[in-house]
């Protein structure tokens, strides 16, 4: 019995419902530059939390990939991982760094 | 009543913070240095179904509930459809953020807007916020 319990519990862990909170995109030229991808995310437990920092973390990170160059095409992911009791948050963010030239 | 008295307080401290809406815009890095930005408005709202339970449980232990279900029946009918976050009883906070923005960018290039549309929920209160970080090109 304890073992039925127990598997149903290692599943219901496990098992994730994904809920798209939103979705955008910036325009896209046509010398779109090299795909750029980064992915913050953050941890709740029974959706309590105090802060929405995660995301400021993408942009940072994106940044980080593109160091003196223009990132456009940004096509940005907010989703919610639903677990047992536990939500992750997450923020996918990608783009298209175009350097200029003679820094490639 | 006492156990009422003693959640009020404790609820009305913790407030949870909400994300419904992130967007990021263009990042241009090759136009010189960045100095970041930011316009945070904000709307303070009922939560009016949430007050309504709050006051259905109350009531509850008096003579009984009928009318406050009603209201809250009406409620929800008012407010049927898809929406962002509870609803505020002024629409107009967030139309000023683009002056507030440029007010803080003295070349008026600004790159790497990000809008994000979140909230603090404190139980039966919550602050609407809509916040604008951005990035002026110096």
């Amino acid at each position: 019995m304890i073992r039925k319990f127990c598997l149903l519990f290692i599943v219901l862990i496990l098992n994730g419902c994904v809920g798209l909170n939103s979705v955008s995109m910036t325009q896209v030229p046509k010398n779109k530059g090299q795909p750029v991808e980064v992915n913050a995310h953050d941890w709740v437990f029974l959706n309590f939390t105090t802060q929405n920092d995660f995301a400021d973390r993408a942009v940072d990170n994106l940044k980080e990939q593109c160091v003196g160059g223009k990132i456009s095409g940004v096509y940005t992911k907010h989703q919610t991982t639903s677990y047992l009791l536990v939500f992750k948050r997450e923020v996918i963010v990608s783009g298209y760094c175009d350097l200029p030239k003679g820094t490639l | 009543m006492k156990k009422y008295l003693l959640l009020t307080p404790i609820l009305l401290l913790s407030a949870c913070a909400r994300m419904d809406h992130i967007q990021i815009g263009d990042i241009d890095q090759s136009q010189g240095q960045l100095k970041p930005i930011s316009v945070k408005v904000s709307e303070n709202t009922v939560n009016v179904d949430a007050a309504l339970v709050v006051t259905d449980a109350i009531v509850k232990n008096a003579s009984g509930s009928d009318e406050v279900e009603a209201l809250r029946t009406i409620w929800a009918l008012m407010n049927m459809g898809p929406r962002t976050g509870y609803p505020v009883f002024n629409d107009s906070y967030a139309q000023n953020v683009l002056n507030q923005l440029y007010a803080q960018c003295q070349t008026g290039k600004i790159t790497a807007i990000r809008s994000i549309r979140e909230a603090n929920d404190y139980a039966i209160a919550s602050g609407e916020i809509v916040r604008i970080d951005a990035d002026c090109i110096m």
